[in-house]
């Protein structure tokens, strides 16, 4: 069984210390990495994010993974977009429109509104779109939200939440995965959410320094 | 829409959470860390703290609890309190602060706002406002904690504010500050014109107070006194606002 920690991706556009505590509490071992060199050699990849989309992009490029992700991805490697980290998984986004996303999800990220208060940001109910082995039906369960963007529903959805139409909170393909939401920031249904992802992607507990017994 | 929110303000002083009592005794609350789990687990949707004396010794002090309470809150947090440049706000949302909230700095500055704005997105930059009704300028804002008049109208001040790029306004009354008579109701209506989201503060004392401002247009609300005291848990208070058709996260 592997044990490789989570692989944070550490590139000046994300909030990793709240992202860090969440991970402290699920009790899952994780590493940031500013470059590809520093990433663990298998388990799951975060890629958190706030921030412009052109501007992340670029200190995605210059520290070497905007290139090497997609070949990631290829051979399985799990990987986790938060916010921000979701559109640039897409294919390219309204707010950057001269710049192409990863495409690693499928879709255009567009702007929210109008007659609607923008950035959408707060708590919003989601609710399910297509059923997902590592996520439960969330019951209009409450998540943290901050953005101007989002991703249409597609096939890929699993999670849709409405702020003026309903747009992707959760999306998957294959070990792919986006959240619109931020987790770390949902309270319990956060934590249990990334827990679950997670853990589906398949990261481990950090290994006990001794054992006994 | 997304749910009303129910945030919790902390004023913080040389990395503890203190209560004034006649602005000279200030009793001490405890650490950040302890009230921000207390809160969390209370079920806030947000917390601000406010750093009454915010300096350039105190940085180091500030970073440090700012960091702890990253780590230990599940819920977003802004930080607030002498804020006058893009260093000091990426200071606190490096250590992991999610919004910066800035006042005076802004109202002496206000390219500060649009420079906020652009280095790290809107969505981070909560524009305080303190004010009081006044008979030339329906509303003036306030500078300093209150001391220090403008010759600014408020409502002129808010949207200007939101044309800078800020992403969201935390309104005080500082005419109900403190007095537990309710929210100035009629200066939150007008403030809800605006596009981007509006904290009220100022004035709560009664559950019927909250469900007020919301239903004047506010999409937060703010208190201090009432929830540090335990006078209104929050879970009590959610549950009247649910009661009462107000969306909000139980």
């Amino acid at each position: 069984m592997s044990q490789a920690p989570i692989t944070l991706i550490d590139y000046d556009a994300g909030n990793l210390a709240s992202l860090e505590g969440a991970l402290d509490r699920l009790g899952l071992a994780y590493r940031r990495a500013a470059s590809p060199d520093e990433a663990a050699e298998s388990g799951p990849i975060i890629l958190p994010g706030v921030g412009h989309f052109e501007a992340a992009q670029k200190s995605l490029r210059e520290r070497g993974w905007w290139r090497l992700l997609p070949g990631l991805v290829a051979e399985g490697r799990p990987l986790l977009g938060i916010c921000l980290g979701l559109q640039l998984l897409a294919e390219g986004s309204e707010e950057a429109p001269r710049s192409t996303g990863l495409g690693l999800l499928p879709g255009i990220v567009r702007r929210l509104g109008p007659g609607v208060k923008v950035p959408h940001m707060g708590w919003s109910r989601v609710r399910q779109h297509h059923a997902h082995p590592a996520l439960p039906d969330p019951h209009g369960g409450w998540l943290y939200f901050v953005h101007s963007y989002a991703l249409e529903p597609t096939v890929n959805t699993i999670y849709v939440a409405d702020h003026g139409r309903p747009f992707t909170a959760i999306e998957a393909r294959g070990m792919v995965m986006g959240f619109q939401p931020h987790p770390e920031k949902s309270g319990p249904a956060g934590l249990l959410l990334l827990q679950s992802t997670l853990a589906w992607m398949g990261a481990t507990a950090p290994t006990p320094e001794a054992t006994c017994n | 829409m997304p749910a009303k929110r129910i945030i919790p303000c902390l004023d913080v002083k040389q990395g503890r959470v203190v209560k004034g009592v006649q602005f000279k005794q200030l009793r001490d609350l405890g650490h950040p860390v302890d009230l921000a789990r207390r809160y969390d687990a209370e079920g806030a949707d947000e917390l601000v703290f406010l750093d009454i004396t915010a300096s350039l010794e105190n940085r180091g002090t500030r970073e440090a609890w700012v960091r702890d309470v990253a780590r230990e809150l599940s819920i977003p947090f802004t930080v607030g309190g002498g804020v006058s440049s893009v260093a000091d706000a990426r200071s606190l949302l490096r250590s992991g602060a999610d919004k910066v909230g800035i006042n005076t700095a802004a109202a002496l500055r206000p390219a500060l706002v649009s420079e906020l704005a652009d280095a790290f997105g809107r969505q981070c930059v909560v524009a305080a406002v303190d004010v009081k009704r006044d008979p030339d300028l329906g509303w003036r804002v306030y500078l300093k904690g209150g001391g220090e008049p403008t010759e600014r109208s408020a409502l002129e001040w808010l949207w200007e504010l939101n044309e800078l790029g800020a992403g969201e306004i935390l309104l005080t009354s500082m005419d109900r500050d403190g007095t537990g008579d309710g929210f100035d109701c009629e200066l939150l209506e007008l403030a809800a014109e605006l596009p981007i989201p509006l904290i009220a503060s100022g004035g709560a004392g009664l559950e019927v107070h909250f469900l007020e401002a919301l239903e004047h247009g506010a999409d937060a609300v703010l208190a201090a006194t009432l929830f540090h005291e335990g006078i209104l848990p929050i879970p009590r208070l959610k549950a009247y606002l649910a009661q009462n058709d107000i969306s909000v996260r139980i």
